[in-house]
C-alpha cells in the first residue's frame, strides 16, 4: 500500500484542476472513479477512453461473453474492444426490451444494459455492476448524454506503469500499482482503474482487478497492464533472502553474455551451477551445434587433451563450427522456423522441400548472413536475373534431369516460401511472413484486437495487404509461351490461366532432359500507387510495378527494427539453453517481455554489427559459462528455468535420436562415416524424406504444418518409451547393428575384451566413460549371457534406454 | 470408478499436458461441469470406435439410394427395407438393414474437400485442416479426456495412424498396429508384440538392467519434469509390454472359429473383431480403417463382391458383439468416409470424388438409434433443407460420448481453441 497513499494525494490536487477544466499538457487527469463518483455532472466519458475500457475490464467482451462470435442474448461486441463503431452501433442499436433499444438516453437508469449489469434484470453473466458505483455512473452519463461516439478517434503513445518494479522480500507482501495513458495529443489521464492486469506466473504473484499485486512464492515475473491497445509491463522480484547462498563458481573469465546474465542473477540473488565437465561439455556441443553425437574416439582425444580445459573447449566450439553437420542441423532448425513442408509445396512437394533445405544449408555452409539468407526467401521470384520464362523453366527443369542436374542451390533466391498452398491467401503470407522473419504471431488480429499485444484488425489487414501482388501461377507474358509448351509436352489442364501442378509424367520428361513447363512466384504489377501503414513503423507507397516486399525487407535489415534480429537471436538461444531469452522463443510481444532485457538487447546488437553473423552468434553462446553450466542444480537454483543459472537437461530432438541410434551400432570402421555422411542422416538430406515417419514423428520431428514453433515437441511420452523398447525398427537396428555382429562372431570373451566393449558401449551411448559400479553391473550382465553378443546387445539396448542417452544434458 | 482430475494430473506430469489439462479446468464452466456430468451419466467410462470408409464410400449406392433417379445417376442397386419403418439402404447391406434401430444414419453432409489427404483430415477432426491451429483426431482426443488402464494403451489405430494429435502433442497420438489381422494367421502390433528372439524373460532382463543404469539425475527426479516424465514412461511402456492384457486382446486365435466366422474371414470382418476385442479389454479408443472404397472404376461390381457384403457382415456382427456384451451402451460408434462420390456415372462405371454430399452412421452409447437426420436432393447430389458439415457430425459425435464439443484447450500456441468451432450437434440422433 506504500505507493498508494502520495498517488492518491496528487490524483486528489489534480481533480480539482480536472473538474474546473483547467488541465495543462503536462498535467495528469485523475481517474475515471472519482471524476464519475457522482451520477451527474458536466463531464461526459469518452467512448474509446472510458466507456469501451470499462466493459472490456467488466469482462463484457470478452470471449465467453459477448465478445463471443456468435455474440450472447442477440448482443455482440468486438472481442477485446476496439472495433468502436461496431461496438457503438452494437450498444445503441436495436435490441429485444420493451424499449426496443440497449440504451435509452431518456431515462438512462432504465437502460437495458445497466440493467443487465447491475442484475436488475435476469443476466447470463451475473451482476458486473453495483447500483450507485461510479462504473455504473459513468455509463449512466454516458448515456444521459445521448450515447456519443468518440470525440475524435485518439491513439495512444504509452503507458505509463508506477512504480517501474517490484522487489520484496517475503512472500505475502503487496503493492498496488497505477497505469497511466498517454495519449498522443500529449493527454494523459490515470487509467488504473480502466486497465486490466495480469502476473505472468501466478505461482510468483498474483494481481487483483484494482492492480494489487501479492508476492504469492519467491521468484520473478511480469506484472502486464492492458488499455486501449497499449501493453506495460513491469518485473517483480520476491527473493528469499534468508537463505544461505553457495559460493560462487570458479568461473571462467567473463564474456559479455555472462557479465549480463550473472548481473540479472546478481540481482535474484542467484548462484549458478559449477561449469560442466569436459565429456558433459564435448557432448552439449556436439548436439547443440551439429546436432550429432561425439564419436567415442573424439570423446576419448578430448579429454586426453593436455590444453587447459577453456582453451581446448573452444578449439573445439571452433570446429564444430566448421563442420558440414553443422550446416545441416542449423538448415534443419531454420526450415522449422520458415516453414518447409512436404506436403504444403503446390506441387511436388517432396522434391520441392528438398530444394529448400538444400539451398538454406548451402548458404549455412558459406555462413551468409541471416539478413541475407532472409532477404533471398522474402524477394524471391521464379525468374531470377532478368530471365524470360522459357530460360526460367529450362533452368528449373533442369535441376530435375538425371544426367548432369542443374543446381537449385545456385539459384540466388529461393521461392518456394511463396508457392506452398498454405499461404495463398495474402492474409496467410502476412502470418508466415511475420512468425518465421518477426518471431511475433498476428493470429489473433486476423479477427479481432490482440488480446496482448498492439496488434488491431486494421494493422493485420493493411500488413496483408502488402503481399496481394505476389502470386503463384503464371505472369501475363507467360501465358501464351507456357500453354505451347504445355501442348507440346502432352500437359493435361495446361491451358488454365494460371497453368496446373507438375505431375509424374512431366516430371519424368524432365529427368530425361527435356524442358516442361513450370508455373511461377511472380509479382503481379498494381495498376495504382497505394500507401499502407507497415506494422505501425511508419507509411510505406509501393509504385506501380514495385515489387511490394522491398520496403518490408528494407524495414527488416535496419538496425532499428524491434523484431528482426532479436527474434533470431532468441530462437538460436531458445535452441541452446532448451527456454528463450523471451518464450516461448517466438512469441515477441509487449505482454511476453524477456527474462533478461539488457542480454536481449546487447546480444542482437551486436549480432547486427557483426553482419547477422550466425557462426558468430552460435560461438558467442556456446563459449560462454553461462551455456557451459552443470544440469546440477546448488541449493538456490533448482527452481531456476529462465535465468541461465544452470543447464536444463532437454530431450534429444527427434533427428539426432534417430541418428544417434545408428551411430550408437554402428560397427568399428564405420563410426566416422555414419556421422558424416549426411545423405544418409536424419538431420542431413533425409530431413524432409523422414517427415512424418513414424521413428521421428514420434520424438516430436515437427511436421511444420502451422505458424508455431511449439510444434516441435521435445517433452518424453508413453509411446517414445514404447518405441525404444520395443519397436520393431530398434529391434532391426540392434538386429543389423554392424558392432554386434562383429561380436556375435565371438564365442567366448576375455576381461579384456569386455572391459573395452563396455567402455566403447559409454562413450557413445553417453560420451563418457562408466564409473565402477557401472562397470560391475554391467561385468554382471554379461556374464550371465549366454554369448557375449546377446549380453553386449542387452548392454546397449540398456543404455539407450536410459535418460543419461535420450537427455542433452 | 471414477478419478477426480487431481489423478489425471498425476498420471501424467509433463508440462504441455498439465497445461492443457490446467487449461481446460480454467476455461471454468465447460470442463467443470463436463466432468459433474460424466460422473452423473457415466459417460466417464465411454469408449469410442471410428470405422473409417477410407477412399469416400458411394453414398447413393450404400445408404442414400435414389432409385427414382435418371439411370446415369441412379446406379445399379435397389433400395430395401429395414427394420425401421420408412428407412431403406442398398440391397447389397441386408444384415445391417435387419438391425437398423441400432444404428442412425445422417445424409446430407457437406463440405468441399474432394481430396483424400485434407478431406480425411478434415473428417477425422471435424475442423477444417488450416495454416494456424492443428487439430487432433477423435481418438487424441478421447485419449486425452479418459483415463484407461495402465497396461493398455488408451488410442490403438489398426493398422495406420491416418493422423495425429495435432496441439495436443505427440503422446495423445495413437499406437498403430501397423498391419491388419487376417483370418488364421498371427498377428503382431507394433510397439506390443515381441520380436521374433525375443522372451518376455530376456525383456525383464533387459529392463532390469536399464533401470539399475539408469542412475543420472537419481534423487533428483524432482529437477525437471522432463526427467521425471521419461522414469514414469520408462515404467508405463515396461508395463504395457510385459503385461497379457494387450497381447490377448489382440489375439484372435483365443476366438472360437465360430464367432470369428460370423465377422467373416475377410480382411473387414478380422479388423472388426479385433476392434470389438480391444475394445471389451479397456482401450479407449480405436480407429479401425476399412480400404478400398475409392471406387473411379468398375464401382458397381466393387461394391457388390468385395466391399458392401464384407461390410455388412462384419460391421452387423460388431454391433451386434457390443449389444451383447452391453457394450453398445458405453461405447460410440462413428462409421464414415472422408467423402460421397460423384452422382453421375463416369465413363469407367465408377464414380469420382464428390464432398457436397456424403452420408455416414452413427451408433451406441449417446446415440438414439433408428433415427435419419438430413437428405440428398432426387440426384444426391446435395443436401436439401439441412446441410450438416463434417463440424455437426464431430460435436454429435463428441457430446454422445460426453465430451462437450465447446471445449477449450489451451494450447501453447497462445490462445484457446474450441474443440469444435462451427459445429452443433445434431439433437435428433442424441440420446
Amino acid at each position: 500500500m506504500l505507493h498508494r497513499l502520495p498517488f492518491l494525494l496528487c490524483c486528489c490536487a489534480s481533480f480539482i484542476g480536472a473538474v474546473c477544466g483547467r488541465v495543462a499538457a503536462d498535467e495528469t487527469i485523475p481517474a475515471a472513479s472519482r471524476r464519475f463518483h457522482e451520477a451527474n455532472g458536466d463531464e461526459v466519458p469518452d467512448f474509446q477512453r472510458h466507456v469501451v475500457p470499462l466493459i472490456g475490464r467488466l469482462g463484457c467482451n470478452g470471449r465467453a461473453c459477448h465478445g463471443s462470435f456468435q455474440g450472447r442474448g442477440g448482443f455482440s461486441l468486438s472481442l477485446f474492444g476496439y472495433d468502436f463503431a461496431a461496438d457503438h452501433s452494437a450498444l445503441t442499436g436495436p435490441a429485444k426490451s420493451a424499449t426496443g433499444r440497449r440504451i435509452t438516453p431518456a431515462s438512462p437508469a432504465s437502460s437495458l444494459i445497466l440493467q443487465k449489469a447491475t442484475l436488475a434484470i435476469d443476466h447470463e453473466g451475473g451482476q458486473l455492476l453495483r447500483p450507485g458505483s461510479w462504473q455504473q455512473h459513468l455509463l449512466l452519463r454516458w448515456i444521459a448524454a445521448g450515447a456519443p461516439t468518440a470525440q475524435q478517434e485518439r491513439t495512444i503513445r504509452s503507458l505509463d506503469l508506477q512504480p517501474k518494479s517490484l522487489q520484496w522480500s517475503a512472500v505475502g507482501r503487496q503493492a498496488a500499482v497505477t497505469v497511466h495513458a498517454i495519449w498522443s495529443d500529449g493527454l494523459r489521464e490515470d487509467v488504473t482503474c480502466l486497465s486490466r492486469f495480469r502476473c505472468n506466473n501466478d505461482a510468483v504473484a498474483s494481481v487483483d482487478a484494482e492492480g494489487l499485486v501479492t508476492a504469492t512464492a519467491f521468484g520473478d515475473t511480469h506484472l502486464i497492464a492492458f488499455y486501449d491497445n497499449a501493453v506495460a509491463a513491469i518485473p517483480v522480484i520476491n527473493i528469499d533472502t534468508s537463505r544461505p547462498l553457495p559460493a560462487w563458481p570458479a568461473d571462467p573469465p567473463a564474456a559479455t553474455i555472462d557479465t549480463l546474465v550473472n548481473q540479472r542473477l546478481n540481482s535474484l540473488q542467484l548462484v549458478p551451477s559449477v561449469i560442466c565437465t569436459d565429456a558433459e561439455f564435448l557432448r552439449r556441443a556436439s548436439i547443440d551445434l551439429t546436432g550429432t553425437l561425439p564419436a567415442s574416439d573424439e570423446v576419448r582425444s578430448f579429454l586426453a587433451d593436455p590444453d587447459p580445459s577453456g582453451n581446448k573447449r573452444i578449439r573445439k566450439i571452433d570446429e564444430l563450427l566448421q563442420r558440414p553437420a553443422m550446416a545441416a542441423w542449423w538448415a534443419t532448425k531454420l526450415c522449422d522456423f520458415t516453414g518447409c513442408n512436404p506436403t504444403q509445396q503446390a506441387e511436388l512437394g517432396q522434391e520441392l522441400a528438398e530444394q529448400w533445405y538444400m539451398w538454406i544449408y548451402e548458404r549455412l555452409r558459406q555462413n551468409q548472413p541471416w539478413d541475407q539468407l532472409a532477404a533471398d526467401i522474402l524477394l524471391a521470384t521464379g525468374r531470377e536475373n532478368g530471365q524470360s520464362w522459357s530460360q526460367y523453366s529450362a533452368q528449373t527443369s533442369a535441376c530435375f534431369r538425371e544426367h548432369q542436374p542443374a543446381s537449385f542451390t545456385g539459384r540466388r533466391t529461393m521461392p518456394h516460401f511463396w508457392s506452398r498452398r498454405t499461404v495463398s491467401k495474402p492474409t496467410d503470407k502476412a502470418l508466415s511472413v511475420a512468425h518465421a522473419f518477426l518471431g511475433i504471431r498476428l493470429q489473433c488480429a486476423e479477427c479481432h484486437k490482440h488480446p496482448w499485444d498492439q496488434w488491431t484488425k486494421d494493422d493485420f489487414r493493411q500488413f496483408s495487404r502488402f503481399f496481394e501482388p505476389v502470386q503463384y501461377g503464371l505472369a501475363a507474358d507467360a501465358l501464351a509461351e507456357y500453354q505451347q509448351l504445355a501442348g507440346a509436352t502432352g500437359m493435361r489442364g495446361g491451358n488454365a490461366e494460371q497453368g496446373t501442378a507438375v505431375n509424374p509424367e512431366q516430371l519424368a520428361r524432365a529427368k530425361t532432359g527435356q524442358v516442361i513447363p513450370w508455373r511461377e512466384v511472380y509479382i503481379k504489377p498494381q495498376e495504382t500507387a497505394v500507401t499502407l501503414p507497415l506494422l505501425r513503423s511508419g507509411d510505406v507507397t509501393i509504385q506501380p510495378g514495385q515489387d511490394p516486399r522491398e520496403p518490408i525487407v528494407r524495414w527488416l535489415r535496419d538496425p532499428q527494427n524491434p523484431w528482426f534480429a532479436r527474434a533470431i537471436v532468441n530462437r538460436v538461444w531458445a535452441s541452446c539453453f532448451h527456454v528463450g531469452i523471451v518464450d516461448p522463443p517466438d512469441d515477441l510481444n509487449a505482454a511476453n517481455p524477456p527474462s533478461n532485457p539488457e542480454l536481449l538487447d546487447w546480444l542482437s546488437a551486436e549480432f547486427i554489427r557483426r553482419n547477422y553473423d550466425l557462426r558468430w552468434l552460435l560461438r558467442e553462446i556456446t563459449t560462454s559459462a553461462a551455456w557451459q553450466r552443470s544440469s546440477l542444480p546448488n541449493e538456490v537454483n533448482l527452481n531456476d528455468r529462465r535465468n541461465f543459472s544452470r543447464a536444463v537437461p532437454r530431450r534429444l530432438p527427434a533427428e539426432v535420436v534417430y541418428d544417434g541410434l545408428r551411430q550408437v551400432l554402428a560397427a568399428s570402421d564405420r563410426q566416422q562415416q555414419v556421422r558424416s555422411d549426411l545423405t544418409r542422416r536424419a538431420v542431413g538430406h533425409l530431413s524432409m524424406r523422414m517427415a512424418g515417419t513414424w521413428a521421428t514423428h514420434v520424438f516430436g520431428k515437427p511436421e511444420r504444418a502451422v505458424a508455431c514453433d511449439c510444434e516441435r515437441v521435445n517433452q518424453p511420452s508413453l509411446l517414445q518409451a514404447v518405441f525404444l523398447q520395443n519397436d520393431p525398427l530398434v529391434h532391426l537396428a540392434l538386429e543389423e547393428s554392424g558392432w554386434l555382429q562383429e561380436i556375435r562372431k565371438l564365442h567366448s570373451a576375455t576381461a579384456q575384451n569386455q572391459n573395452n566393449w563396455i567402455d566403447e558401449a559409454w562413450l557413445r551411448a553417453c560420451g563418457r566413460l562408466p564409473a565402477d559400479s557401472e562397470r560391475q553391473r554391467a561385468l554382471q550382465h554379461l556374464a550371465a549371457a549366454e554369448s557375449p553378443g546377446a549380453g553386449l546387445e542387452d548392454l546397449l539396448w540398456s543404455l539407450l534406454n536410459t535418460k543419461e542417452f535420450l537427455l542433452n544434458h | 470408478m471414477h478419478k477426480s482430475p487431481h489423478t489425471m494430473i498425476q498420471s501424467g506430469s509433463v508440462s504441455r499436458r498439465t497445461m492443457l489439462r490446467l487449461g481446460s479446468l480454467a476455461a471454468g464452466l465447460g470442463f467443470g461441469r463436463l466432468l459433474q456430468a460424466a460422473e452423473a451419466s457415466g459417460t466417464s467410462e465411454r469408449s469410442g470406435v471410428l470405422v473409417f470408409l477410407r477412399g469416400g464410400p458411394s453414398h447413393q449406392d450404400t445408404f442414400d439410394l435414389k432409385p427414382g433417379a435418371p439411370a446415369e445417376y441412379r446406379g445399379e442397386f435397389r433400395p430395401i427395407a429395414t427394420s425401421v419403418p420408412g428407412l431403406e439402404i442398398c440391397e447389397h447391406l441386408p444384415r445391417l438393414a435387419r438391425q437398423a434401430e441400432n444404428w442412425s444414419l445422417i445424409r446430407g453432409i457437406t463440405h468441399n474437400l474432394a481430396d483424400h489427404g485434407i478431406g480425411t483430415s478434415y473428417l477425422l477432426t471435424g475442423n477444417r485442416p488450416g495454416q494456424t491451429v492443428h487439430y487432433p483426431m477423435y481418438g487424441s482426443v478421447v485419449s486425452h479426456q479418459k483415463r484407461g488402464p495402465v497396461d493398455l494403451p488408451r488410442f490403438i489405430s489398426i493398422d495406420e495412424a491416418l493422423g495425429d494429435a495435432g496441439f495436443l502433442g505427440p503422446e495423445f497420438g495413437p499406437m498403430s498396429t501397423g498391419e491388419k489381422p487376417q483370418y488364421g494367421m498371427p498377428f503382431r502390433m507394433r510397439g506390443i508384440s515381441l520380436s521374433d528372439g525375443m522372451t518376455i524373460d530376456r525383456y525383464r532382463s533387459r529392463a532390469a538392467l536399464a533401470k539399475d543404469l539408469d542412475i543420472f539425475y537419481r534423487g533428483l527426479e524432482s529437477l525437471d519434469e522432463q526427467v521425471r516424465g521419461l522414469d514414469q514412461y520408462s515404467k508405463q511402456a515396461f508395463e504395457l509390454i510385459s503385461s497379457p492384457r494387450c497381447r490377448d486382446a489382440l489375439d484372435l486365435r483365443l476366438e472360437t472359429d465360430e464367432e470369428s466366422l460370423r465377422f467373416g474371414r475377410h480382411e473387414y470382418g478380422q479388423s472388426l473383431l479385433m476392434t470389438a476385442r480391444l475394445i471389451e479389454a479397456g482401450v479407449r479408443f480405436v480407429t479401425v480403417i476399412l480400404d478400398q472404397w475409392d471406387t473411379h472404376q468398375d464401382n458397381f461390381n466393387a461394391l457388390a463382391d468385395r466391399l458392401l457384403p464384407p461390410l455388412d457382415q462384419g460391421l452387423s456382427a460388431f454391433f451386434e458383439r457390443l449389444r451383447q456384451r452391453g457394450l453398445l451402451d458405453s461405447t460410440t460408434v462413428l462409421v464414415t468416409g472422408e467423402f460421397g462420390r460423384t452422382p453421375k456415372i463416369n465413363g469407367n462405371a465408377g464414380r469420382d470424388h464428390w464432398a457436397r454430399a456424403m452420408c455416414s452412421v452413427l451408433a451406441g452409447a449417446g446415440i438414439r438409434g433408428g433415427q435419419v437426420a438430413g437428405s440428398t436432393n432426387e440426384r444426391a447430389e446435395e443436401p436439401t433443407d439441412s446441410p450438416w458439415t463434417p463440424d455437426d457430425l464431430a460435436a454429435t459425435f463428441y457430446q454422445a460420448m460426453g465430451i462437450d464439443p465447446g471445449m477449450e484447450f489451451q494450447a501453447n500456441t497462445g490462445r484457446p481453441i474450441t474443440l469444435i468451432r462451427d459445429g452443433k450437434p445434431i439433437p435428433a440422433l442424441l440420446n
